[in-house]
Formats: structure tokens, sequence, C-alpha cells
């Protein structure tokens, strides 16, 4: 059996080398991870941060924790924070291919027009870029990584109550900057989103 | 009532162009860059100075970049916050650290030197080897305003501008100079 991110940061602690399967363990997820909130060509060099950063920060890693993912997510988080401006940009950049007009889209329905839907779709990732910042975050490490409200909490390093009280203000807060529009029926329109695993 | 989730699920850049694959050569790069890292010897971590200054810049981007090449201050690179209305970075040199900014009314009522028509601060910088210092700064287009010279006290020093006009006092202690030259 694969030995814990914890064993392999506390061998790390002496041999630094060591710390280089961490980065295979979940450097792909990470990366990922950044692609989604960041402008594409800005997620390599951030995530060369993250590794960094967590590399130097290793001996803060509470070694009682198994894995290491978490703790990963939360450095990750917080470089992310400090680009806001790719970030805007991202989103809105994603809405833009959200709303590009489907080869199968329905032309007796004159309420789906490519029109609405890139207004709708904008108005989201407007909305979405000016929640509070640990408002987003959270958000989005509930829709987009899936992670559970226990997983948030351990990357944000809150308790679950924050987490769960932080996640109903930034849907309310998206809700009602989003409703304003009449055609968010276009977003609700269009095929289900995959099951989670 | 779960429209807004649903939207922004739908929103997650990889499930609107789901045909985006990770080039795996940025894992490959990103592992040697880390391990790279792990053999050189890293940076330590310091506290911030109790007192430290922060300078503000119309162009705080061209600012940053400069004092990085004409005064040899080394970047927090991982402390540097971008944002829409300004970039924040930290400089450090020795046990120092001056802070680095957008100038602006609203930004702390911080203005640059060239909006002021003045300064109202001097930056006194101790360095090692000031001679070396001295020639890079000028070598890179640092303004000097008062030539290197021994003083009495017991430093050599050299004052400096920057391009946007903050005033730079660089110095080392000639007891220091001693020891090094022997």
């Amino acid at each position: 059996m694969e030995e814990p991110d914890s064993a392999v940061i506390a061998t790390s602690l002496e041999w630094p080398d060591a710390f280089g399967a961490l980065f295979d363990r979940h450097g792909g997820v990470l990366l990922r991870f950044l692609m989604r909130r960041v402008a594409p060509a800005d997620a390599e060099g951030l995530l060369g941060e993250v590794f960094r950063i967590a590399f130097e920060r290793r001996g803060d890693f509470e070694l009682e924790r198994a894995s290491a993912r978490p703790w990963l997510y939360g450095i990750a988080t917080n470089v992310v924070a400090k680009h806001h401006r790719s970030e805007a940009r991202r989103l809105r950049a994603t809405a833009r291919l959200a709303a590009r007009p489907e080869p199968v889209s329905d032309p007796a329905d004159p309420a789906v027009s490519a029109l609405d839907a890139q207004a709708t779709w904008r108005r989201v990732a407007e909305a979405v870029t000016a929640l509070p910042e640990a408002e987003r975050a959270v958000l989005l490490l509930y829709s987009w990584e899936e992670l559970s409200y226990d997983e948030i909490a351990e990357t944000l390093e809150v308790p679950v109550g924050t987490v769960r009280s932080r996640l109903h203000r930034a849907r309310t807060r998206l809700r009602s900057l989003t409703e304003r529009a009449e055609d968010f029926g276009v977003v609700g329109r269009t095929q289900e989103p995959e099951a989670k695993p | 009532m779960s429209d807004e989730l649903d939207a922004l699920r739908r929103l997650r850049p990889d499930r609107v162009l789901p045909d985006d694959p990770i080039d795996p050569e940025v894992l490959t790069r990103g592992k040697e860059r880390l391990m790279a890292g792990i053999a050189a010897p890293t940076p330590e971590h310091r506290a911030t100075p109790s007192i430290y200054p922060r300078l503000a810049y119309r162009d705080e981007a061209a600012a940053l970049e400069f004092l990085v090449r004409a005064f040899a201050f080394s970047e927090r690179r991982e402390a540097r916050m971008e944002h829409p209305d300004g970039t924040l970075a930290w400089l450090e040199v020795g046990d120092g650290v001056v802070m680095i900014g957008r100038s602006g009314v609203e930004r702390h009522g911080l203005l640059s030197p060239t909006e002021l028509g003045g300064t109202t601060a001097m930056v006194n910088v101790y360095v090692q080897d000031v001679d070396a210092h001295y020639q890079r700064a000028k070598a890179e287009g640092a303004e000097i305003v008062l030539d290197l010279e021994d003083m009495f006290w017991g430093d050599r020093r050299y004052e400096a501008l920057d391009p946007e006009g903050h005033r730079w006092h660089f110095a080392e202690r000639l007891s220091d100079l001693q020891v090094r030259s022997t």
C-alpha cells in the first residue's frame, strides 16, 4: 500500500527530494484546478508557485492529516486570490464560449436566441467575479472541485459552519445578481450536468 | 432552488470546452522545476521588520522591474498581489523590506513624486559592496544625485533617484568595507 501524504512530508523534512512524490500525486489535480480558475497561460506558473510554497512550508503541515490535497488546494486558493484579474478574464472568456450557438438548438423556440444566452452567461460570470473572495473560494471548491463541506473546511482552515454560511451567502448573492435576468431560464435549458462521481 | 448552482456547474471551463485536455508536458516541466528548486537552497522566510515603508508609483510594474534591475532588490514573489486597481509587491534587501504599490488619492493618499513635484521622504538602505551597487545602479539608468563618498560618521554612501523620483540612500559601513577588503 502507498504510504500516506503525511509520511511523504515527514520524510521530506529530512530528505527534501522525497517531496517530489507529492507532485506526482496531486500535480494534475492542482493544475486542473488552476486552469479552471485563471487564464490558461497563467496556470503553469501558478502551479510552480503552489508547489514551491508548499515545499517551503512543509514544516507547517499537520502530520495527523493523511492527505495533503486539501492543504494544497488551500495554498492554491491563496495563490489564485492574488490573481483576480486573470480570474475575471478566465470567467469572461468561458462565458463567451458557453454562449456559442449550439448546433442542435431548437429553432422553434425563439427564446433561446444566441443573444439571450450570451447576456445570461455573462451575467453569471460577472456575478461570480463580483463575489467577495472568501465566498467565491467556497462556492467554486464546492461546485467545480466537488469537495465536501468537510474538505472545504480543511482546505480553508475554517469551521464547517463557516463553509455552510459562506456557501449560503454566495448562492443568495449569485441568485439575486442573476435573477434579474428574465431570460435566466435559458441557463436551465441546456443539458444536465454530469452526475457527481 | 438550485438554478444558480446548476448554471455555475455548467460554467466550469472544462465542461464548457470538454475537449481541452491538460498538456502533460506542463506537469513534466512543473515537476522538473520543483525538483530543481528543492536541490537549490530554499529562500529563508523572514518576518517583516517592525518598520517598513510603502512607496507609491504611477506605474508600479515598471518601478518593480527597475528596482530589481538597478538596485538589486529581490522580490518576495509569492507575496505579490495583482489586482485590477494595481499590483502590490514586497522587495527585500538584507533584513529590510519595502512595499511597492500604485499611487492615488484613494490609495492611502499616497502620491508619486512625479505627481507631487517633489518627495517627502528618503529610504536609507545598507548594502554589501556599495561600490558595486553604485556602478550597477548608474549603468541601469538610476539618476545619481549625490556621488559615492566616505562620510565622517563612518559610512560610504551615495544617493539616487528612481524613474518616478523617489530618493534612495545607499550606504555601507566603512568598518564592514575594511573587513571585506582584508
